[in-house]
């Protein structure tokens, strides 16, 4: 992806393939996109695909 | 050419015309803000964060450091600016996340969200920079290599 500078222009974002997802362990809904998805609140690896 | 690089390291691509800067990701994810939402870059331990500008020597490289280091140590949002924001034409450097980053000289600078390229100075077309165990593997660069402590 490129990014610009501090404040990076990623263009068209909407295109990103990010995937919903929902941490088993402490419920948080989050949006990401990777191969090692892990909750960005509680740190668990236990999170699931919600859509 | 093979680069080792250990957890602490930056490496630069030095050119005639440009930078070009790499550092492990030692797995980290970084946040993606866009006007709307906030989207999770997760990265495998061997993943390489690598920035690159349209500049050379020892400014250039400070400001790629500092860009790397903010994004990686000190855990600094990407914010994303609204496609055409008067802001995009300010900023000099670019970065890539991933296992694999090639360079592009025909490409607007911010306008394309392939995960894998990224645009820098004619003399660095072509060029792949590929994650492997303990550095990177760089593709058609031929030019001097410089390495020292990020952190």
């Amino acid at each position: 992806m490129c990014t610009v500078g501090g404040g990076p222009d990623i263009g068209d974002v909407e295109s990103l393939a990010s995937k919903g997802y929902i941490c088993q362990d402490c419920g948080n809904k989050f949006k990401g996109m990777g191969r090692r998805p892990r909750c960005p609140s509680c740190q668990s690896r236990n999170v699931k695909a919600s859509e | 050419m093979n680069i080792p690089l250990a957890d602490d390291e930056i490496a630069y691509l030095c050119g005639r015309t440009g930078t070009m800067a790499l550092v492990k990701t030692l797995g980290h994810f970084f946040y993606l803000e866009t006007e709307t939402e906030e989207i999770s870059l997760f990265t495998d331990e061997d993943d390489l964060l690598v920035a690159s500008t349209f500049e050379v020597g020892d400014a250039a490289r400070r400001g790629l450091a500092c860009t790397l280091y903010m994004i990686r140590e000190m855990n600094s949002p990407l914010i994303v600016l609204p496609k055409g924001h008067p802001a995009s034409r300010r900023l000099r450097t670019v970065v890539s996340v991933g296992d694999k980053t090639r360079i592009k000289c025909d490409i607007q600078a911010g306008t394309h969200p392939e995960q894998d390229v990224l645009c820098g100075t004619k003399e660095f077309e072509g060029v792949e920079v590929i994650s492997m165990p303990g550095g990177a593997e760089v593709k058609k660069f031929a030019g001097e290599v410089l390495k020292e402590k990020l952190v």
